[in-house]
């Protein structure tokens, strides 16, 4: 497998920040990788995606030290709040999608082709002919993830993209990542939702403090935590928990 | 009703520009013209206008009721409080010169407003969009035009959420100039602090969607224009022209 | 003019001229008798600079017409460039970083507003404009005003408070920017 980023011993620091949002990470992502980022909120889970992706410091500012290499021709990338990512200029569904490969300046059957695609991944072609503005937030959230596939990103990052969406829609959302995947994108997902992501991802990484705690396959490393510990020795079956609100999900259940 | 209406009028199926271009004459031309005569017959081509685009009823009334304030005050300002010589009209005594100069400056903004009302009742965001993106005007221009109409709304739910955030815990809207202007803080602050901390987030999604880019931007839905509506628009530029270039020769003679 | 360098700018512009129109609605409840129709323009010429201010400035002023509906706004967009230009030397001076010199900066910049929209609304509009300044010019004139004057005292009185508040109420939001989200404006550190 080819790598479509690497990251090797990277430190990232904001602008006016005293201590390194990500210190000495050392990471690499192939074509067809699931990757799962946990850690607490602080930890660094947002902005090794930024980094991995290339939008930091391109876009947001501040240094990194370390090397990176990124083949990836495109990144995607896709945040918790829908409404924050639209365009603003698209009257519909279709616009909204076909807004980036627009950009490019592919001819218009082109873009149009592109468009449908994504929003066949994402099963939104019913919402094609809506207004953008007038959709639930896990619809929109789909649109926003159709949108980014529609670029044909190599790595596609998603930041706790299901955040706003109630369960179904969480669970919707999860299923499209390892079909993106399978179609060749390298899939980024930052979650405190261990459940999910242990459903979905290939791998893991966990961190704290901006630095890599744990790396490896989803099982191992969404357990390194004391309460996974805990669920395991008391004979829960995996994937197990890693944190106590997932925890007294899996004991109501 | 002040807005787009949907319509297949001759002026909702022109080229956005050459309706435009007619609401513009009718701005530039308003100021080119002294006389009330001239201004009535500028009236009636704004009534006409508005009339082509099927929606003078509505249009002519929202003129009104914006303009009906500006008439009363013209009346005092110029009709009662103006210049001698003056003439018997029932109890009161009117300024000949005054009443003139009013019907001249109130003519006037009811026809611009009706023709501003016209345009924006008959020309479609959407085909607007379309078409500066198929004429190649830079994506900064069609985004600042289109975008920040459709962020607005969102803008004002969340300012009306914080100011019964705000109520419920306490703040009061009344009181003294000093206390209302002490409550301005709370409440504005959050909006604009917020409206800050969503920012990068905007960029992040516009840039990964090559919205930067620099190739030219497909236009999916393009507007069809013709000649006779491109040599329709030059007209009018040159009869904008003529008209000043009459009035400023009549200020000289 | 209208051709900001980067698509941060342009949302930056975007936010600014969505504050100029939505604080409106807070200074409404609040019964203010100011429009505060400026803070974004001010706020984005201390964040970024003078172009996009002027920019925004512009653009609110075209919007403010496209939803009001009243064109008599369009021409004041020149008083929204002599307010960008101005919030940017003050914020370039540090006259927002603290609450004693942003006042006096806004009443200047009051005095600026005024001397620019008293003569447009006279000439263009012969002192007729939508709003509670003409009520004043008209108050004004029937106590024996000549209409130049009373449509200029009418401006100034309502300019210098609206720029005053304006400015402070910019001042506050500068000094309680996080410290990593003001570090993203290199125009603040100037």
């Amino acid at each position: 497998m080819t790598a479509l980023v690497v990251l090797e011993r990277v430190t990232f620091t904001y602008a006016g920040a005293v201590r390194p949002a990500l210190a000495d990470v050392s990471l690499e992502i192939a074509a067809g990788d699931v990757m799962a980022v946990t850690g607490e909120s602080g930890a660094g889970t947002s902005t090794l995606l930024l980094v991995a992706t290339g939008f930091a410091p391109r876009v947001v500012g501040g240094t990194l030290a370390g090397t990176r290499r990124i083949a990836a021709r495109r990144c995607g990338v896709v945040f918790a709040r829908p409404w924050t990512q639209l365009t603003g200029l698209c009257s519909t569904v279709r616009d909204e999608v076909a807004f980036g490969p627009a950009s490019l300046g592919l001819p218009r059957a082109a873009v149009l082709a592109a468009a449908r695609n994504a929003m066949e991944t994402l099963h939104i072609e019913q919402l094609a002919g809506r207004e953008p503005s007038h959709l639930s937030g896990g619809e929109l959230q789909r649109v926003v993830v159709a949108a980014a596939l529609a670029m044909r990103p190599d790595v596609l990052a998603l930041d706790d993209p299901a955040a706003e969406l109630d369960p179904e829609a969480a669970d919707a959302l999860y299923d499209v990542l390892p079909v993106v995947a399978a179609a060749g994108t390298g899939v980024l997902l930052a979650t405190p939702d261990s459940e999910r992501a242990g459903r979905v991802a290939t791998r893991a990484v966990a961190l704290a403090s901006g630095r890599i705690v744990a790396e490896g396959s989803p099982a191992e490393v969404l357990t390194d935590t004391e309460v996974a510990r805990i669920a395991r020795a008391a004979g829960c079956p995996p994937p197990y928990p890693w944190d106590v609100p997932s925890l007294l999900r899996r004991v109501e259940r | 009703m002040i807005g787009y209406v949907d319509g297949t009028s001759p002026l909702h199926r022109a080229h956005p520009y050459t309706t435009l271009a007619l609401s513009g004459a009718l701005l530039f031309g308003a100021f080119a013209l002294t006389r009330p005569l001239e201004v009535g017959l500028l009236v009636l081509t704004a009534v006409l206008f508005a009339a082509t685009g099927r929606v003078l009823r509505s249009s002519a009334q929202t003129a009104l009721l914006l303009s009906l304030p500006i008439w009363i005050l013209l009346f005092v300002l110029h009709g009662l409080l103006g210049a001698e010589p003056r003439m018997a009209f029932g109890p009161v005594a009117l300024s000949v010169p005054g009443i003139a100069r009013a019907l001249v400056l109130g003519g006037r903004v009811t026809a611009i407003v009706l023709g501003f009302l016209t345009a924006l009742a008959t020309v479609s965001p959407h085909r607007l969009v379309e078409a500066m993106t198929a004429d190649g005007v830079p994506f900064g221009r069609t985004f600042l035009l289109a975008s920040t109409l459709t962020v607005l709304p969102r803008m004002r739910e969340r300012a009306t959420q914080i100011l019964e955030a705000q109520q419920c815990r306490g703040l009061r809207l009344g009181g003294s100039i000093v206390a209302r202007l002490r409550a301005l803080g709370p409440l504005a602050l959050p909006l604009v602090l917020g409206a800050l901390a969503e920012v990068d987030e905007q960029v992040l999604a516009l840039d990964a969607r090559g919205a930067a880019g620099s190739a030219r931007r497909t236009a999916l839905d393009p507007p069809p224009d013709s000649r006779a509506q491109h040599a329709l628009r030059w007209a009018l530029l040159a009869l904008v022209a003529a008209a000043y270039a009459w009035k400023f020769w009549r200020m000289r003679g | 003019m209208i051709r900001p360098t980067s698509l941060r700018d342009l949302v930056l512009i975007r936010l600014g001229v969505a504050v100029n129109l939505v604080i409106g609605q807070i200074v409404a409840a609040l019964l203010l008798p100011v429009y505060l129709d400026s803070v974004g323009t001010i706020l984005v010429a201390a964040l970024v600079g003078p172009r996009a201010a002027i920019t925004v400035g512009l653009v609110s002023q075209v919007l403010n017409a496209v939803i009001s509906g009243n064109f008599s706004w369009l021409p004041f967009a020149l008083v929204q460039v002599v307010i960008a230009l101005y919030a940017a030397a003050a914020a370039r001076l540090g006259l927002f970083r603290r609450f004693a010199t942003a006042v006096p900066a806004g009443i200047g910049m009051g005095l600026l507003a005024a001397s620019c929209s008293a003569p447009i609304s006279y000439f263009l509009f012969g002192g007729v404009t939508a709003g509670g300044v003409t009520v004043v010019t008209t108050v004004l004139r029937a106590l024996g005003a000549p209409l130049g004057v009373a449509v200029a005292s009418a401006s100034f009185a309502t300019d210098l408070l609206d720029k005053a508040i304006a400015c402070a109420l910019v001042s506050v939001v500068l000094r309680s920017l996080p410290g990593t989200l003001a570090a993203r404006f290199p125009a603040l550190a100037r």
